[in-house]
């Protein structure tokens, strides 16, 4: 007898499709609220006169917010019941795994965002697989995204992953 | 932070970085929350987290034990340092109101087209459970290009 999969035909069927598109202007107030949530306040991120001591043009975005800075909206009629917006996971929902949690990222940094640039990040869905762990059989769903700014420069590619859970 | 530049010719296998203790409470999660467009009950409705999601406290975001991390290493590496690759895996969820320590020593260094490379294995714990194992790589300024 085998259990029913976690992963629905719908969901299996869009590993290897865009999931997301998306385009951001970066914007120094906001990766400074970040910052400012983080408690970093590092001078790379704060202050100009630094920043151009160590060789950048202008103060630079943190780079793990870089992620953010191409978020868009979600009415509160779109939300998830447990609140989440789907914006970062391209909507993928899992009816037989609802609980959700971030796995893991792994991100290489290419070059500096400035304030105003404009960032455009592609998301594919690299895979989804049911695995057993500890507490019991879970998705984890793993996906790829660059992001490129108006220059057209890699500014940074990242693998990112998320563990749905029954 | 920054006012001792490391270079990469002080560097060695085995070294430290400082580690960065951290009690996040709601106000931090909140503020992270919203600074991240997370509308995520789980880390501000405590009848949700615990009653639908099981959980015994409101938890902090797993992105936020990962900021937390690279500020560990951003705050090691200085201006002049650069963060060049960064991995973290979400192993175990901490609650609001618990200590946790960053923390990441350093397992190799390497030259690639004159830039100098150090290689870490970064650690977020709470006591001595890990929460979030990973892996950095830094690029640091070397000594002979100083102007």
């Amino acid at each position: 007898m085998s259990e029913q999969s976690l992963i629905d035909a719908e969901s299996a069927s869009r590993v290897g499709t865009v999931a997301a598109t998306a385009t951001g202007e970066v914007n120094r107030r906001d990766w400074q609220r970040w910052a400012t949530a983080v408690d970093d306040h590092n001078p790379l991120w704060f202050d100009t006169e630094y920043a151009r001591a160590q060789g950048y043009r202008d103060i630079i975005c943190p780079p793990l917010f870089l992620q953010y800075a191409v978020l868009g909206v979600t009415t509160l009629d779109g939300l998830r019941p447990d609140g989440s917006s789907g914006a970062v996971s391209g909507s993928l929902a899992f009816p037989r795994a609802p609980r959700r949690m971030a796995g893991g990222e792994s991100t290489q940094f290419f070059g500096p965002a400035y304030h105003r640039d404009e960032i455009e990040m592609v998301r594919t869905i690299k895979s989804i697989v049911e695995k057993q762990g500890r507490s019991g059989r879970f998705v984890l769903v793993t996906w790829q995204t660059v992001y490129r700014n108006q220059r057209d420069e890699l500014v940074a590619a990242a693998t990112t992953s998320m563990i749905a859970r029954p | 932070m920054s006012d001792g530049q490391v270079f990469y010719e002080d560097v060695q296998t085995g070294d430290s970085l400082p580690a960065l203790a951290v009690t996040v409470d709601e106000r931090q999660l909140f503020f992270f929350s919203a600074a991240t467009y997370n509308g995520h009950r789980i880390h501000y409705d405590k009848d949700w987290a615990r009653d639908v999601e099981g959980y015994d406290n409101v938890i902090v975001q797993g992105p936020l034990q990962a900021a937390l991390l690279a500020r560990a290493i951003t705050d090691w590496i200085g201006g002049r340092g650069r963060l060049v690759e960064y991995a973290v895996q979400n192993r175990a969820i901490a609650f609001a109101g618990e200590e946790l320590t960053f923390t990441g020593v350093v397992t190799g260094k390497r030259l690639a087209d004159d830039t100098g490379l150090v290689d870490l294995d970064i650690t977020g714990r709470r006591g001595d459970t890990v929460l979030m194992p990973g892996t950095a790589t830094v690029a640091l300024p070397r000594r002979e290009n100083r102007s």
